[in-house]
């Protein structure tokens, strides 16, 4: 059995924070039903992005705003443990399939919503994208780094979406474990600007003056001459030498011994101070060999190393042996994309194994299985097809995913 | 460390043996919706414990120390872990058996344990037992390479991704199995590493789908110049901000309207415009927003119901240089907390918003071996014998 076999998820969601959070409850074994409106999911268009937080999931489409799809709507709040969406601010309320509602035909439900900004507070209404968070939690600013001149710099994984997604996981399985010794069950929320907070919790204040951290140099190598990546003979090599063994095993991997008894360079503090001295003679050196030739010196020597590797936009990755051996790799049939391969397992379970069920489905896939499971006949689903309360995949499929 | 307020996890009783940012912080997230986690270090502390960020994610919990090679030190730990419902550790496979006290020894010691490998590398991969720093396993991953910087080649992410994504895979299957053991009666061995984390944040990015048309990845591509979001980043006259596509409000005027731009565009779909469009409309917005000071545009915006944020520099969000960010205020995410080592510190709070069982901070970073008399003292420990396995080089 997975390890939620049984638990039935309802995802009210669109865009990321609100998909990739049930995607990853399915994944465990939970049944995902994604509510889709009949105008399809408003992320459907950028492709990738909608590809990558729908997998596994069975597929509604329904229109909530009808009489007939809202009643369809509450009828699948009557079966769910979970119901989990990522509406702005009172938009649920207004639909009707707020906590209150929801209640109304499930006490023990536990309902989730993941917000921008908050549930209440100055800024509670706006919606908006991961670039804000990169920007409030200082992670635009750190990587570009600003404070050496150059742009802010946004990182393309988007993972403020992520994590705003991956809190409100953990968030319904608490409340969920909860409501499994005591019955009862609760709402809860999650933000992207908290999810970006937590990015920079290593940054605290001290007597309201931010504690020295770690900063990016201004050619974003690294953190230091002892933590960055250097260019070598034939391309790039990471180099983490943290310990004081490792810092003594580079000067002999380097076969620069002189540098190890340089008062300079005596300590982590002093090569702190005088990073840029050490980077430029450690940089010099390195573009003496290829990188692979460091790496095995440096591996010889106890210092750790890896070389950055380029998976050609993911795909090195999903065709590596490792990888598929150990079930990092899902593959599945689409009917448009063809064979697709996305990441698997991201926590393996010794008794009750993670799972990737099937392809991101279709606008509408599965309506008339799960109609069929609500109690509909066929001749009740085809009526309400004609009146423009759900729909299923037919020749008008006006979607390219 | 028992909290007043209620926690969705009170009762569970976790160890935790990890070093670095994916456990300590993985650990925070279940500590504070009420967890009672004992962070179990060597004699003198986890080596990690001068790593910046450690006095926050190690917080609301206790700390004992234990020499593990002592067997006495090997004795004590078994009798933690016959009566607690979760290990967590990070070390590289094979350390832990090595030390008996692997997912096998400790399952047979106590049937409804969930104990929780973190490592860098998954146990079979071929760098299973190379060295896993963060930045390592960016390297390894392909991180590094996705991302598109002011220079060509692999770019070093100052956020340590793949450690700042696993900590949410260890707390996530730490309940999963939690649920699981509702069912089952037993708990399981739960893995993850931080390989896996640097894949969670590849699902924008990463698809190989062999029917996808050339269109298919065009927004999210990696290209130089890096794509639309990075062409949002605007310089003004005193800093930098970042406006959004969307707010999910509809606007009074729009932001070419407000910043006197007269381009017209919609600003959903100009990520869709071909690049020379969209080339030309930005060099109009950047020299307009070059003109404007930074807290006086985000108000404005605002007020004209765009959401839009300051660029600021991290430790500003809690108010290093200013106010702290109002919203984080709201959410109750800048807590106050008097650290023994630091003092008076202002810290990023709890994330997870649960309504009847909200969890709370439990107190500061604990020193090592601080809870030693207390714990092993319920476990009826002498002072004595307590001293001979929790500290350095003591043999029985």
């Amino acid at each position: 059995m997975n390890a939620l076999e049984g638990v039935t998820l309802i995802d009210f969601g669109q865009y990321l924070a609100g998909p990739f959070g049930p995607m990853i409850i399915g994944d465990l074994g939970a049944d995902v039903i994604k509510v889709e409106p009949l105008t399809g999911d408003g992320m459907r268009f950028v492709n990738q992005p909608f590809i990558g937080c729908q997998r596994g999931k069975r597929d509604i489409a329904l229109d909530i705003k009808h009489e007939r799809g809202k009643e369809i709507a509450m009828k699948l709040i009557e079966k769910a443990d979970i119901v989990h969406h990522n509406m702005t601010v009172g938009t649920a309320a207004r639909l009707g399939i707020a906590y209150e509602d929801a209640k109304l035909v499930n006490p023990d439900i536990v309902y989730c919503n993941t917000y921008a900004y908050g549930l209440e507070g100055p800024l509670a209404k706006f919606g908006g994208l991961d670039p804000l968070f990169q920007a409030s939690a200082g992670l635009e600013y750190e990587s570009g780094p600003v404070d050496e001149g150059n742009p802010p710099m946004y990182y393309r994984f988007g993972m403020c979406d992520t994590a705003n997604a991956m809190l409100s996981v953990i968030g319904c399985l608490a409340a969920l474990y909860h409501q499994r010794k005591t019955g009862e069950g609760q709402e809860l929320w999650t933000s992207l600007l908290d999810g970006g907070a937590l990015f920079a919790s290593d940054v605290f204040l001290v007597d309201g003056a931010t504690h020295p951290y770690p900063k990016l140099d201004k050619h974003q190598t690294g953190l230091g001459a002892c933590y960055r990546l250097y260019e070598t003979g034939d391309g790039w090599l990471q180099l983490a030498a943290v310990t004081e063994a490792q810092w003594r095993g580079l000067c002999d991997a380097l076969h620069m011994p002189e540098l190890a008894d340089d008062p300079r360079f005596a300590d982590v503090p002093a090569r702190n101070i005088n990073r840029a001295e050490l980077e430029a003679l450690l940089g010099e050196r390195f573009k003496d060999k290829t990188a692979i030739t460091w790496m095995r010196l440096l591996t010889d020597a106890g210092v750790p190393s890896e070389l950055p590797v380029d998976t050609k936009g993911g795909d090195l990755a999903f065709f590596d042996a490792d990888n598929e051996r150990l079930g990092l790799v899902a593959e599945y049939e689409h009917p448009i994309l063809g064979t697709m391969r996305q990441f698997g397992s991201l926590i393996d379970f010794s008794e009750t194994p993670s799972r990737a069920r099937s392809a991101p489905p279709m606008v509408g896939e599965h309506t008339q299985e799960i109609l069929e499971w609500l109690g509909y006949s066929a001749d009740e689903m085809d009526a309400l097809k004609r009146d423009r309360a759900v729909y299923w995949p037919d020749e008008a499929y006006s979607w390219t995913i | 460390m028992i909290s007043a307020v209620a926690g969705a996890l009170d009762g569970v009783r976790v160890l935790d043996l990890s070093w670095g940012i994916a456990g300590s912080l993985g650990v925070l997230l279940l500590a504070e919706q009420g967890a009672d986690v004992i962070k179990v270090e060597p004699p003198g502390g986890d080596p990690f414990r001068g790593y910046d960020g450690y006095a926050v994610w190690n917080r609301s919990r206790r700390s004992v120390t234990i020499d593990l090679k002592n067997p006495d030190g090997l004795e004590a730990f078994r009798k933690l872990a016959a009566d607690t419902d979760v290990i967590v550790e990070t070390f590289r496979p094979g350390v832990m058996d090595r030390l008996g006290i692997g997912f096998d020894a400790m399952h047979e010691l106590n049937e409804r344990l969930v104990y929780c490998s973190c490592p860098a590398y998954p146990d079979g991969h071929r760098l299973a037992q190379r060295a896993g720093y963060d930045a390592l396993v960016q390297a390894a991953s392909g991180q590094q390479w996705e991302q598109p910087g002011w220079r060509l080649g692999p770019i070093f992410l100052h956020m340590p991704m793949p450690s700042m994504a696993a900590m949410f895979l260890v707390p996530t299957g730490i309940i999963t199995a939690l649920i699981a053991r509702e069912a089952t009666g037993r708990g399981q061995h739960v893995r993850t590493s931080l390989l896996q984390g640097a894949f969670l944040y590849t699902t924008q990015i990463w698809t190989h789908a062999t029917k996808a048309p050339g269109d298919f990845w065009t927004t999210m591509s990696k290209s130089y110049p890096a794509g639309s979001h990075q062409q949002m980043v605007f310089e003004v006259s005193d800093g930098w901000v970042h406006p959004s596509m969307m707010s999910g409000l509809t606007a009074v005027k729009s932001q070419d309207e407000l910043l006197g731009v007269d381009a017209d565009v919609d600003a959903r779909t100009f990520g869709t415009l071909p690049s020379e469009q969209r080339d030309v409309i930005t060099r109009m917005r950047e020299q307009a927003y070059r003109s404007a000071k930074r807290d006086e545009l985000v108000a404005t915006f605002q007020e004209n119901n765009h959401a839009v944020e300051p660029i600021v520099a991290m430790g500003d969000q809690l108010g290093g240089s200013g106010n702290p960010h109002p919203q984080l205020v709201a959410n109750g995410m800048v807590v106050d907390i008097e650290d023994p080592d630091f003092g008076h510190t202002t810290q990023v709070g709890l994330p997870i918003h649960l309504a009847s069982t909200p969890g709370a901070v439990l107190g500061p970073r604990p020193r090592p071996g601080q809870h030693n008399d207390e714990i092993f003292g319920e476990l009826g420990y002498s002072p004595d014998a307590i001293a001979a396995f929790s500290t350095s080089g003591a043999r029985a």
